[in-house]
């Protein structure tokens, strides 16, 4: 191994070296002005996200352990987009006075988790898979509880991390189990080797709770609703899309390979966690008054909706999850993006406050709005295309039952989001929130989020390679 | 020695300590309590996979570098816990379970 | 064979411990005082009880030491290995040293490190 191979971890490097600069440069500037320190980290990290784009080789390293392709570069890539637009929006909140002191400490968190979430994904070994899980969540549970005198900030970050440990405990049992019956832990080497049994199946199922709960599907969720509303609103942002999406294309890519032999054992039980989720998400969703508890179980229903994608096990599915998501992260953080902007601004988190916004905040109103029907999924928006695709790749495989169960449930969903709409737009409010001016690295976010919105629902393109990278992986397992 | 101890005995050992810890975390109300039971967990995946590797596959070590990595990783996660613990203190005088209720739906 | 091995590893480690227990219950000297029962024997009378909160800059520095003290974990393997992968494992634990270094400067520079 020549250290030429290391350019296969190009993310990665690139994301640990940004860490170190981070770290430097938060000891060399001085607590009352940080400023340096947010421009040179945002560079950094637009600079990696572009060059995520380059051309970049595929291959194995450390034996099999590290795995990369354009299909993974691509998850990555969707990730460093998130963390951008989270580390744009979250400015305008960081460099309050007295908040400067400590922002090093979250940018540094954020981009850990992110290293995590990349290797991750990257991972071809049950222990490098587990490293960067776990360091994509202890840093997170940090982050949520960053607001120190707040004590739901505390609650959350101690509500996340006992669950995350809890569930990881699982998984790991799981895991267990599945060392047993292989005897390897490389992923390549347990798919040849696994067979369907009773104790496969256990270990699968335990495995998969671990995952699930990341993803916060519906028996594994009860955590989602406080951590999302006692953690900051920028930290819920990323923890709703960067988090959920990272852990939902790993949870692909491990189906799909590691236990494709126990397809019919996984098939039926994401069929019912399907249905589940959904289900319990919207009606949850529906009597929410809390905009960010209220996104929080929307999140659930939405995560019901990308494993549509996840139980077609093929080339389509696996390009709409990645579809999905990536039309998730524009729409869930515009809207994220404008209650933040709202909560930073007045401090108010309640739906009924927003009553009367469209009058004094026009602008913001229609960011919210464009989001809320890209969530709920109504046309032309990418929304509707993303929901569209999912639902396709689900009836691809002859699963009308559960497409139908899951078309019926958008339609509650579009209820308890035009619900929003309606309070900004038609309530009357004696005292509205008043007209303010979000900072600009807020208002560039949106704006990309918006972009986002629209060019990835009206170019076809977009779609197409994705569909293309899924198939040229599928094509290489065999 | 060990030798004479069949794997299954080891392996109802560390069911055993497996579902004790998840029986803790989910009837416990102290939060160290809790993170305790979390270490029962994790250490009963310790053992699983060292007997496992010792028994079963024992020209490969991948069983024995996996358990040191959980271990390295349950420290790192004790550490943010134990941390977020004593900011919640300071918030709430309290890390009971039964205390942390500010945000009933 | 193997299992008087093991009762003899146990009555063995329980006479040890009883012997050592047994020869200074019997060679010690031994007082008979109130103050022998105090928490502190420094001559002042405790004020309260004994069983007192501890300052949190305890567990800061408890924290900080567990984090380096598990790291040695990775290291023991390591060393076994040093020998027969040369260069490289030399390399990979300088970058490791590194980050862990670089984390103790961090902790330093934000006067975690500082008592008062």
């Amino acid at each position: 191994m020549s250290f030429s191979d290391f350019l296969l971890m190009r993310n990665e490097l690139l994301l640990v070296a940004a860490a170190v600069i981070i770290l430097i440069a938060d000891m060399s500037f001085s607590d009352e002005n940080k400023r340096g320190l947010y421009n040179i980290s945002l560079l950094t990290m637009i600079i990696i996200t572009v060059l995520g784009f380059l051309p970049a080789p595929s291959g194995k390293l450390f034996g099999g352990m590290y795995i990369t392709g354009d299909i993974y570069i691509l998850m990555k890539n969707i990730l460093n987009i998130a963390t951008v637009i989270v580390l744009l929006q979250s400015r305008g909140w960081l460099e309050k006075p007295g908040q400067q002191k400590r922002m090093g400490e979250f940018i540094l968190l954020l981009v850990s988790v992110l290293i995590g979430m990349s290797y991750m994904i990257s991972s071809g070994h049950f222990i490098m898979f587990y490293l960067g899980m776990e360091l994509a969540t202890i840093p997170l549970a940090a982050l949520a509880a960053y607001e120190l005198n707040k004590s739901k900030s505390a609650e959350a970050g101690i509500k996340l991390i006992l669950l995350a440990a809890f569930s990881s405990g699982i998984l790991l049992f799981g895991t267990s189990l599945i060392y047993a019956a292989a005897g390897t832990l490389y992923f390549e080497g347990v798919m040849a080797i696994l067979d369907s049994t009773a104790f496969t199946t256990l270990g699968l199922i335990l495995f998969f709770a671990g995952l699930g709960f990341k993803i916060s599907l519906v028996p594994f969720h009860l955590w989602t609703a406080d951590v999302y509303e006692g953690a900051p609103t920028n930290v819920t942002s990323f923890l709703s899309v960067a988090s959920k999406g990272a852990a939902v294309f790993i949870l692909v890519i491990i189906l799909n390979t590691v236990f494709k032999s126990l397809n019919d054992v996984w098939d039926p039980m994401v069929y019912a966690l399907i249905i589940i989720t959904i289900t319990i998400g919207n009606l949850f969703a529906l009597r929410q008054r809390n905009i960010k508890r209220f996104l929080a179980f929307s999140s659930i229903a939405q995560a019901g909706f990308i494993m549509l994608g996840v139980i077609n096990d093929g080339g389509l599915g696996m390009a709409t999850v990645i579809y999905f998501v990536l039309v998730y992260v524009f729409s869930n953080l515009a809207a994220f993006g404008v209650a933040a902007a709202i909560e930073n601004e007045t401090g108010k988190e309640s739906i009924d406050d927003y009553n009367g916004f469209y009058r004094t905040n026009p602008r913001l109103s229609l960011v919210m709005m464009l989001a809320m029907f890209s969530l709920a999924g109504i046309p032309p928006f990418a929304g509707f295309f993303g929901k569209f695709f999912l639902f396709t790749a689900a009836a691809e495989k002859g699963y009308y039952i559960l497409t139908l169960i899951a078309v019926l449930n958008t339609i509650i969903s579009l209820y308890y989001y035009l619900l929003v709409i309606k309070a900004m737009f038609i309530d009357k409010n004696g005292a509205p929130i008043g007209y303010f001016k979000s900072d600009t690295a807020m208002q560039v976010s949106l704006v990309i989020c918006i972009l986002g919105i629209i060019v990835t629902g009206f170019t076809s393109g977009v779609f197409d390679y994705m569909v293309n990278l899924s198939q040229q992986f599928f094509l290489t397992l065999q | 020695m060990i030798e004479n101890i069949p794997l299954s005995h080891i392996l109802i050992f560390s069911t055993l300590i497996f579902f004790t810890g998840v029986y803790g975390f989910l009837t416990r109300k102290n939060m160290i309590t809790m993170l305790i039971s979390i270490e029962l967990v994790l250490n009963a995946v310790n053992i699983n996979f060292v007997a496992i590797n010792k028994y079963m596959f024992p020209e490969q070590l991948e069983g024995h570098f996996f358990t040191l990595f959980i271990i390295g990783i349950a420290a790192a996660e004790a550490a943010v816990a134990i941390a977020l613990f004593i900011n919640l203190y300071r918030n709430i005088r309290s890390i009971d379970v039964d205390e942390v209720t500010e945000m009933k739906h | 064979m193997d299992k008087e091995a093991l009762i003899l590893f146990f009555l063995s480690a329980i006479a040890i411990v009883g012997i050592g227990m047994l020869l200074s219950w019997l060679v010690a000297p031994k007082s008979k005082n109130i103050q022998k029962k105090e928490a502190y024997e420094c001559g002042i009378p405790t004020v309260g009880s004994s069983y007192m909160q501890f300052r949190v800059g305890y567990y800061l520095f408890a924290i900080i030491f567990l984090i380096f003290d598990v790291e040695t974990v990775f290291i023991f393997p390591w060393a076994v290995v040093m020998k027969s992968m040369g260069m490289t494992a030399f390399i990979e634990i300088i970058i490791f040293f590194g980050i862990l270094g670089l984390g103790l400067l961090y902790a330093w520079k934000k006067n975690a490190l500082r008592w008062d």
